[in-house]
């Protein structure tokens, strides 16, 4: 099946509370210290993590799970969240192209704190092969 | 210079798809991992990342102080596999980061971290 390009495609806001014990059992899988506050790269849940199925769920958008490697990954924080915070994440597809039987999609999210100032913007690069 | 090596193990990959919610089959099930080109599990990419941001953060004094990191996932890991985890003061602002495998090869590439 050809998937259609799907750059520029938005998705809903999805929001997240930090739960202290995840963030906490998230700490020690990474070998940090659980006591620290929300390890940075918690952002792979918060942040990725919640608006990332929206893109492989979507049909139209066609992303093959099974031949997904994830290729590229940036955080950069305004500011790092606190246990207990509620967070709002919204995911777009920056581009997505064809090359060499390969695709590419780049996919951000931003995440906003309660009072809609910016906290986190994840970018991932993810290669999917043919 | 701040370093840490990792033997990778199935429990501590298991450990992180339960902390991380991602439980894509490939790094949990050896037999479906084959049936799509792998070798047997591998280890999240966001695994090795979330390592090697910790190895970072203690770097730059402590892990609110990190305001971005990027990396390229190079290499695969497997369970048994030991990577080093390097993070160097490279300027004011700027922590060079490797993660090399027993090996020798880079399985994180282009790593670098800011601080503020």
């Amino acid at each position: 099946m050809a998937e259609i390009a799907i750059a520029g495609r938005t998705y809903p806001p999805v929001t997240f509370q930090i739960a202290p014990e995840r963030a906490a059992a998230f700490a020690r899988a990474i070998g940090a210290d659980p006591a620290a506050g929300v390890p940075p790269t918690f952002a792979a849940v918060y942040s990725l993590g919640v608006t990332a199925p929206q893109l492989f769920g979507d049909e139209e958008a066609a992303v093959d799970f099974a031949r997904l490697l994830h290729a590229e990954q940036e955080f950069t924080w305004s500011r790092h969240p606190r246990p207990d915070e509620t967070v709002t994440s919204q995911g777009h597809v920056a581009s997505d192209i064809s090359r060499r039987g390969m695709r590419f999609v780049t996919f951000e999210t931003e995440t906003t704190d309660g009072a809609g100032k910016p906290l986190c913007r994840s970018k991932a690069l993810f290669v999917v092969r043919s | 210079m701040t370093q840490r090596s990792v033997t990778f193990t199935k429990e501590q990959i298991a450990e992180y798809a339960e902390a991380s919610g991602d439980h894509n089959p490939i790094h949990l099930d050896d037999d479906f991992a084959r049936t799509v080109g792998l070798p047997g599990i591998i280890a999240h990419g966001m695994l090795q990342m979330g390592l090697l941001a910790a190895v970072a953060a203690d770097a730059a004094g402590g892990p609110d102080r990190l305001r971005r990191i990027y990396c390229r996932f190079a290499g695969m890991v497997v369970p048994g596999d030991t990577v080093t985890f390097t993070a160097e003061p490279a300027g004011p602002r700027r922590i060079e980061l490797r993660a090399v495998n027993q090996r020798g090869e880079p399985v994180l590439t282009k790593s670098i971290a800011e601080v503020d």
